[in-house]
């Protein structure tokens, strides 16, 4: 039986999902904060969201790296 | 025979493309992040391009289950033809139900029942058969959901927003929510592409093999992966409308930001799977992920009394397909004749099932209704918000039995 398949398939679907959702909300978090009325540096908290949204893209890139075949020739 | 298989095994790949649209695009829909056509173009797209984009998982899909060789069975056309006679039947009842079951345990379940008649039980591989199949069942709805649990607490706790000195809520502003759903579901459908369409061209060339006019262990020719692409994008485009409404609301309410953390998981775990090679489901992921997301969230309810009607779908999709299969492949041994029976009456229930399922038709019109009622929820003040839950409801319902759109005023 393939337990140790399954746990990795399981470990690496929790922590790769993780990732992706904790980068993305604090994304969604700071542009939020900086859309607020009274706000110290908007421009501060909007390039933080972006720098988030950024490294969620660069997460999920890697991962179709590692699973396209064509790739990892 | 040979183009007889090829030409099933490329309508099983339809219906496969079509029943499992629901699995990426079923959320978004339902949040109204993306129009229900869009949704389905863009699906049709990305399972286009997916199929195109790996082809290494097309000669594992179906071996070992079934014992080959000497002491088993030789795998003819006929016996793929058996398969897949049940695989598509069973998925076109599933369809009509609305059931999102699993379309390879289907296709594993005809080849099973038609190998049984072909060489007796022994030339099934139990263990291989509990392996590839039972256990995954089990565990993958398990695995997404429990990441789809975590992941949309995770989404909810991160964008709370309170104010620091009373303490009480401010607008939340989780409206991107909704943008990162364009992206995660369009990962899920592409991960289905590199998936999905692996099956049927690998089932393709196993019969080309067979009948001798390609070399054994070689891969699939470039017409193959074509063909296969484009029957699974057209099924894709045609949508399963009915098992969108049910993952899109059946089974609990979506929210974007659930709907983000269920895509994630769903799209996570099947690459996952196929890329650490233990192979899990996509449709059960995929409804395993919107369970999931539907307990994380406070105040939602999950429908248990749909899960459990979809779990006992799982539950038939391997006998049932199989028995289909079985008696398929009796008919076929019997001769040409049988041959010309088999595929007649295969034809005549699906012509039959497509036009029943005209009787109450669920297409892009009514699955609109999913969207419009997520929105008048959405901006529905608290207090408004169960009465306007309730009459959106009984709006669908009423649209439902009407069978034409309405709109739904806020």
């Amino acid at each position: 039986m393939k337990w140790l398949e399954l746990l990795t398939v399981a470990g690496a679907t929790l922590v790769s999902a993780a990732i992706v959702v904790t980068l993305y909300s604090l994304g969604v978090r700071f542009t939020a904060i900086a859309a607020d009325a009274q706000q110290a540096s908007p421009g501060v908290k909007r390039s933080v969201a972006y720098v988030c949204f950024g490294l969620c893209g660069l997460a999920v890139c890697f991962g179709l790296y590692l699973i396209i075949p064509y790739f990892s020739k | 025979m040979v183009a007889l298989v090829i030409a099933l095994a490329l309508f099983f790949d339809f219906t496969n493309g079509f029943h499992d649209t629901a699995n990426a695009m079923a959320t978004p829909i339902a949040t109204g992040a993306i129009k229900p056509r869009t949704a389905v173009a863009l699906a049709a797209v990305l399972n286009l391009v997916g199929a195109f984009l790996s082809t290494e998982v097309a000669k594992t899909v179906s071996g070992g289950i079934i014992r080959e060789g000497s002491d088993g069975v030789q795998i003819t056309p006929e016996i793929i033809f058996a398969g897949l006679m049940g695989a598509v039947l069973w998925n076109m009842v599933t369809w009509l139900k609305g059931l999102p079951s699993s379309s390879s345990h289907a296709l594993f379940g005809g080849l099973i029942g038609a190998a049984v008649v072909g060489a007796g039980f022994s030339s099934v591989n139990f263990e291989s058969l509990l392996q590839k199949v039972i256990l995954p069942a089990v565990f993958a709805p398990v695995i997404a959901g429990l990441a789809a649990y975590v992941c949309t607490r995770l989404a909810y706790a991160l964008t709370a927003r309170h104010d620091p000195e009373t303490g009480s809520k401010l607008t939340q502003k989780r409206g991107g929510f909704r943008t990162g759903q364009i992206f995660t579901s369009s990962l899920v459908a592409l991960a289905h592409g590199t998936n999905d369409a692996q099956k049927t061209m690998g089932i393709i060339t196993l019969v080309l093999i067979a009948a001798g006019s390609q070399a054994p262990g070689s891969g699939p020719q470039l017409w193959v992966i074509t063909a296969c692409a484009l029957a699974i994008a057209i099924g894709t485009y045609a949508g399963g409308w009915r098992i969108i409404r049910t993952m899109g609301s059946g089974l609990t309410e979506v929210k974007p930001a659930q709907g983000f953390a269920a895509e994630t998981s769903t799209a996570s775990a099947i690459l996952a799977s196929s890329h650490l090679g233990f192979a899990l489901s996509t449709t059960q992921v995929a409804s395993g992920s919107v369970i999931g997301s539907g307990m994380g969230r406070r105040g939602t309810t999950v429908r248990w009394n749909m899960v459990g009607k979809i779990a006992l779908g799982w539950l038939f999709t391997l006998p049932a397909a199989g028995i289909v299969g079985a008696l398929t492949a009796l008919l076929v041994k019997t001769g040409v004749v049988g041959v010309l029976i088999a595929a007649i009456a295969g034809t005549g229930a699906v012509l039959f099932m497509f036009f029943y399922s005209r009787k109450s038709s669920v297409s892009h019109q009514n699955a609109v209704e999913v969207e419009e009622a997520g929105q008048a929820v959405r901006f529905a003040k608290k207090k408004a918000m169960a009465r306007a839950r309730a009459e959106a409801k009984a709006k669908a319902q009423a649209a439902a039995k009407a069978n034409n759109p309405k709109e739904n005023q806020r």
